[in-house]
């Protein structure tokens, strides 16, 4: 692998009374797309939640670029170069496309504009859009509109939780190009139950189990591998 | 030249746009009215009526900060309300005399002492959410109203300080006739606070423009996720509080130069001021600014002219006795309109209608 961005080193996180990350470790490289797939309720948005400081771990470590950051806040890991991309999208609804995008910005620098520039060239709606209401959007525009919003920075990992839930076919279509438009600047962890987006962007894998990592390692390689699909994630060969 | 970028094209466009708004025009004609309101109409009633809807506007635009533009709920806001009134009664009516310099000071005491005191619930009441923090807030402007009744000594308790404006703005003054009305210290007063109001509005309107403002209103939409992006939202709320309350501040001291006089009931109390400001913000909508002139023109001409209707009632239906009786308890035909208003422009009317014409324009 090559040099490491993200490392999470057992951490347990709970919700509540519920134990759900029960010692969870991974690696995330520079070059690569890394995917957290598991049925509903393995831990994979709260894995990323953790990791964005949204969720504290009562155990453990993450370390991005070297730094420790698991008692850090979120504004702070923002503020690090960590993007995120929730699984509500969390577009503010009242504000308009424009001031989304404005209030994304934390920095407004030419360099800041440029990257808005070719955000908007690669969401056409976004531009058509621009003064409407964020809460007015369809489902896929407000997917758009958070990853734009995720990207508009200086961001060198991109945390992306559950993008095509509830998206037409066409759109997750859409979505994958896109996503594989940004791993060009970005290092990006997804999080994704629909195996088909999750093979077609992912580069490398974890599988998540009751809160922890069950198996790892190179998407081409579990995309061939129908027994690992069938025990975790729930997916048999048609006719098999 | 080099192609404009999508960004640059929308700024060209907003630019475009900026004076051929119809709302432009709009804005502009209330203004000329009210700067012409002393000269249009001169009777006591209707001067007095115009200055409180434009102190009132300002006073729930302040509001609309802390509640429409950061959903921060405060029942504390007619609090500072008061402590800007009273600053301005202590310094040229209880403790000092009519002067110019003691007028500014009283203001310039009134931001600092709402801007400390603003910091400083912020600081103790902010790590509570929503209701909680409402009845933090309603605690401490209860408490308040308990001190300036009680410490009368200093504060002159239920009776209150009588003040006198200094100089030009004296009620005693007179600069003579002017197309036929006569130009009293009451006149200039008006135009000082409606010049200082109009600053007022013009500073919260930049505020709630700015990049502060958009933060605040994603706060708003969704702390968690403004965190996320990278704000430190609980500063941010104390920045729009302490502005706020900053703001509500010196439009009390404005309200006490313009009554002449100040007590806790009508400077301080939660159920006077505060209802009235809850309604004229939900009237008017949330999150506009603007609403603020809608809902205090709506609820204080109602609330001036509905207790007339009586008369007329009885002038033109004196056999209509079901209609004296309805007349006669006015407070409920307002309450009455209030409920349609809030079933037909669920946003308020400037949030309807805004909604409104964003359908037609689509």
């Amino acid at each position: 692998m090559s040099e490491t961005v993200l490392k999470v080193e057992g951490v347990h996180t709970f919700i509540g009374q519920h134990h759900i990350l029960q010692g969870i470790s991974f690696e995330v490289g520079a070059d690569a797309v890394t995917v957290l797939i598991g049925r509903n309720g393995a831990g994979k948005s709260t894995a990323i939640k953790t990791v964005m400081g949204l969720l504290p771990p009562s155990e453990g470590r993450i370390l991005f670029r070297g730094k420790e950051i698991q008692r850090r806040k979120p504004y702070e890991i923002a503020r690090m170069g960590i993007g995120f991309v929730p699984e509500d999208m969390g577009v503010f609804s009242g504000l308009t496309v424009e001031e989304n995008m404005r209030v994304a910005m934390l920095i407004e620098d030419e360099a800041t504009y440029q990257r808005l520039d070719r955000t908007l060239e690669m969401f056409a709606d976004l531009r058509k859009f621009w003064k409407a209401k964020a809460g007015n959007l369809s489902g896929g525009q407000k997917q758009m509109l958070a990853i734009a919003r995720a990207i508009v920075n200086d961001t060198s990992l991109l945390l992306i939780d559950e993008p095509s839930k509830g998206l037409a076919p066409i759109i997750v279509e859409s979505l994958i190009e896109v996503i594989n438009r940004i791993k060009d600047h970005s290092v990006v962890i997804l999080v994704e139950q629909n195996f088909s987006m999750a093979s077609s962007v992912g580069d490398n894998f974890y599988i998540l189990d009751d809160g922890i990592v069950v198996h790892s390692g190179i998407m081409a390689e579990l995309v061939h591998d129908e027994e690992l699909k069938s025990n975790y994630l729930g997916i048999s060969k048609v006719g098999g | 030249m080099a192609e404009k970028t999508p960004v640059q094209l929308f700024h060209l466009e907003d630019k475009r746009k900026r004076y051929r708004r119809s709302d432009f025009y709009l804005r502009i004609g209330v203004l000329g009215l009210l700067f012409l309101i002393p000269f249009l109409f001169p009777s006591y009633k209707t001067v007095d009526l115009a200055m409180k809807i434009v102190i009132y506007a300002v006073l729930v635009a302040s509001f609309d900060i802390m509640l429409g533009y950061t959903g921060i709920l405060s029942f504390g806001h007619g609090m500072f309300f008061g402590i800007g009134a009273y600053s301005v009664a202590f310094l040229i009516g209880k403790y000092g005399d009519p002067s110019y310099f003691n007028l500014m000071l009283g203001m310039a005491i009134a931001l600092l002492a709402a801007a400390a005191l603003a910091v400083i619930i912020s600081f103790l009441s902010l790590r509570v959410k929503a209701i909680f923090f409402a009845m933090i807030t309603l605690a401490i402007a209860e408490l308040a109203i308990v001190l300036a009744t009680k410490l009368s000594g200093f504060t002159g308790g239920e009776d209150g300080i009588s003040l006198s404006m200094p100089g030009i703005f004296a009620v005693s003054f007179s600069a003579g006739e002017f197309l036929g009305i006569e130009i009293t210290g009451r006149v200039f007063t008006y135009y000082l606070i409606l010049l200082s109001c109009l600053g007022l509005f013009i500073v919260m309107l930049r505020f709630t423009h700015s990049p502060l403002g958009r933060v605040l209103q994603a706060i708003r939409d969704n702390e968690q996720r403004a965190e996320a992006l990278g704000y430190k939202t609980f500063i941010f709320q104390g920045i729009s509080i302490t502005f706020g309350c900053v703001m509500a501040a010196l439009v009390g001291g404005l309200y006490a130069m313009w009554v002449g006089y100040v007590n806790p009931e009508s400077c301080l109390g939660v159920f006077e001021i505060m209802l009235a400001v809850l309604l004229m913000c939900i009237i008017g909508g949330m999150g506009t600014l603007y609403g603020g002139i809608v809902g205090a023109a709506f609820y204080l001409i109602t609330e001036t002219f509905l207790p007339d209707l009586q008369h007329l009632a009885r002038d033109f239906f004196p056999n209509a006795l079901f209609l004296h009786n309805v007349l006669e308890r006015w407070s409920l035909v307002l309450g009455v309109l209030f409920i349609l208003i809030v079933i037909f422009f669920p946003k308020g009317v400037i949030g309807s209608v805004r909604d409104y014409l964003a359908r037609g324009s689509r």
